[in-house]
């Protein structure tokens, strides 16, 4: 019973957090210099399309009500039309999303299971050199612009040594050709998400391994280590089964709190490597001056870290009966 | 013993504070990427510092960082630019323009001292008042009422927000960067600084400074913030380093401001001009100087912490 009390109150606080990304993008658009009609409605648009538009929008209601117009077509998804590409922004935003969730979970994924095996082995060897050149190697990538490092990768394995592309996601003859079958497709798709997979995962991987070590040092201090070690088990098994276990709950912690870190780190990969996701899309569209598409990219990429946390949270509750409370 | 003779305290609360420098500085000592963080922070500041004497010294019209050229350059058939490698006259190479790239590093590590700096000092400073009225009236209304704002702030997206505020301004001037900065990221310092006074709320000397009769806003911050300062200025150090790497990012996607030389925006122009794999002497440095800068104050931060959290040190 408490258990879904805990998750419905988190549910409420990440709707309200949606809400106020929402009333932070409506005034951002109406509080900057000119007319915020111009910045919703493209400029090549016929005069009575535009009259249509600014009815439809409620430019010429006062601001309570336009704002209340404004959660309503957010809410049904009505974002307007993309300038640039002159589709609607949801279609653009529905294909997209896609692709910056392939990137940033697969990085996710691969830099804690790298951070927390990486954590859990330094701990265990504390005060040696392994420990030392991780933790530097890893606090270095963390400090790092991403972009420059993303950089650095493409010139090395893209440039020089031609065995990665360029950048992109897809090779177009090939996904043209109808005799590929999907491996193939999947193969390709993997073979371009090796480089900003590898750039994502070096940045990231540091702050899991850190607190994995340390809570590592804190468990390797409990009793049971001692007793488990008296038994006669084998190493591995007390690193692994005893102590490993116990000390991944602060890293899952953690991890709510790193998103925001991270989505900066996702779409700084996505530029480098022209990866055609959410955060790519969202820099184009302030670049073209894209308003509605750059609105939309925004509140998506909110609400992803939103989704994220809401998932980490209920798998806490799992983790950790004390939360529950 | 009265310590009515204002003179005399004083004396005793500089020795005081000086004696506590002296043994917290020991304890600094002890960890070696301390040491070393804070050399390369004194190391970029005197870097920087030197533009003005590397200007002069050169000539301050063909050396400034942002319109100087060299005129006496040709085009380089390498780069088809006026971007060259490393020479005597220009130790790091030209732009493409013919800009010495010396200067705008120089003029690159001014400006990550400034944003740094001023958004890691204001947005510590709002994170440690927010944290202390929310620990000090802990569990009351005003407390929850900042702690959901902090977290609301902290689930933003914050590079995407940046990106489109710079870009719905128009470009952001870095002063309106610094500010946007320092309004994101207090809740971190916030959090930290809150459940440390509510622990300090329960100690002897906050009662019997109230049943004296201060005020709360007398014991919050006469007697409750020498307390926390320390781990204020851990989290100060922490920020500069956010704040450093976002500037660089912002700069780098194009949304910073043209008339500031930065190192984010050094790669920036390197990209735009067709340059990052042509100029290597162009693209390196910018980016190296970002990652050492915000490693050593990471460096200085995690050192730090000893002197905050005695379980820490190594005697």
């Amino acid at each position: 019973m408490s258990m879904t009390r805990y998750i419905g109150r988190r549910v409420i606080e990440i709707v309200i957090t949606a809400f106020v990304l929402i009333t932070i993008l409506f005034f951002l658009f109406r509080v900057m210099p000119g007319d915020p009609v111009s910045m919703m409605l493209s400029p090549q648009m016929r005069p009575e399309i535009k009259a249509q538009l600014r009815v439809q929008y409620g430019f010429d209601k006062p601001l309570v009500v336009q704002y209340f117009l404004y959660m309503k077509n957010v809410l049904k998804g009505n974002f307007g039309e993309s300038f640039y590409y002159r589709e609607p922004v949801m279609g653009i935003v529905w294909d997209k999303l896609p692709n910056t969730l392939l990137l940033f979970g697969s990085a996710t994924i691969l830099s804690y299971a790298l951070g927390i095996t990486l954590g859990k082995i330094i701990a265990w060897k504390r005060g040696s050199k392994t420990e030392y050149a991780a933790t530097v190697a890893g606090l270095a990538f963390y400090n790092m612009p991403i972009f420059w490092i993303g950089i650095i990768v493409l010139y090395i394995f893209a440039y020089k040594l031609d065995l990665f592309p360029m950048g992109g996601m897809i090779t177009p003859e090939l996904w043209m050709n109808a005799d590929v079958t999907t491996i193939q497709k999947a193969l390709d798709i993997l073979y371009h998400l090796t480089l900003p997979l590898i750039t994502l995962t070096l940045l990231l991987f540091a702050s899991s391994m850190l607190i994995m070590r340390n809570s590592m040092l804190e468990t390797l201090r409990q009793d049971y280590i001692t007793t488990a070690e008296a038994k006669g088990l084998p190493e591995k098994v007390v690193r692994n089964r005893h102590a490993a276990r116990n000390a991944m709950l602060p890293v899952a912690t953690s991890f709510s709190l790193s998103l925001a870190f991270s989505l900066a780190g996702g779409v700084l990969t996505e530029r480098v490597f022209s990866w055609p996701g959410l955060g790519w899309e969202l820099v184009n569209a302030t670049v073209n001056y894209d308003y509605p598409l750059a609105q939309a990219a925004l509140l998506f990429l909110g609400i992803v870290i939103l989704v994220m946390m809401l998932v980490a949270d209920i798998i806490l509750v799992f983790l950790d009966p004390r939360i529950r409370y | 013993m009265y310590y009515d003779d204002k003179k005399k305290k004083k004396k005793g609360t500089i020795g005081i504070v000086a004696k506590s420098l002296k043994e917290n500085w020991l304890i600094f000592k002890e960890e070696k990427i301390g040491i070393i963080g804070l050399a390369l922070i004194i190391f970029f500041l005197i870097f920087g510092l030197l533009l003005p004497a590397y200007e002069h010294a050169m000539g301050p019209e063909e050396y400034n960082p942002l319109v100087g050229m060299d005129l006496d350059l040709n085009r380089n058939p390498v780069t088809g630019t006026f971007s060259h490698p490393p020479s005597k006259a220009h130790p790091l190479g030209t732009d493409f323009k013919g800009s010495d790239l010396l200067a705008q590093l120089m003029n690159g590590s001014q400006m990550a001292f400034l944003v740094g700096i001023v958004v890691a000092l204001s947005s510590v400073a709002i994170g440690t008042v927010v944290g202390l009225v929310s620990g000090y009236y802990g569990g009351s209304l005003i407390d929850s009422l900042l702690m959901r704002i902090s977290e609301i702030i902290l689930s933003l997206p914050l590079l995407p927000l940046v990106i489109v505020v710079a870009a719905v301004l128009g470009r952001l001037s870095i002063w309106g960067l610094v500010f946007v900065l320092a309004i994101l990221l207090w809740p971190n310092t916030a959090k930290i600084i809150r459940s440390q006074t509510l622990s300090l709320r329960e100690r002897p000397y906050v009662e019997s400074a109230r049943v004296a009769g201060a005020s709360g806003f007398r014991i919050m911050f006469r007697h409750l913030a020498p307390n926390v300062l320390p781990l204020s200025i851990v989290y100060m150090t922490l920020n500069v380093t956010s704040a450093i790497l976002i500037e660089a990012s912002v700069s780098f996607l194009g949304f910073g401001d043209p008339t500031k030389v930065s190192w984010g925006m050094m790669l920036q122009w390197c990209k735009t001009q067709g340059h990052l794999f042509k100029a290597l002497w162009w693209m390196l440095p910018p980016g190296g100087c970002i990652g050492l800068l915000c490693m050593a104050f990471y460096f200085v931060g995690t050192a730090m912490m000893p002197i905050i959290n005695p379980s820490l040190r190594k005697r």
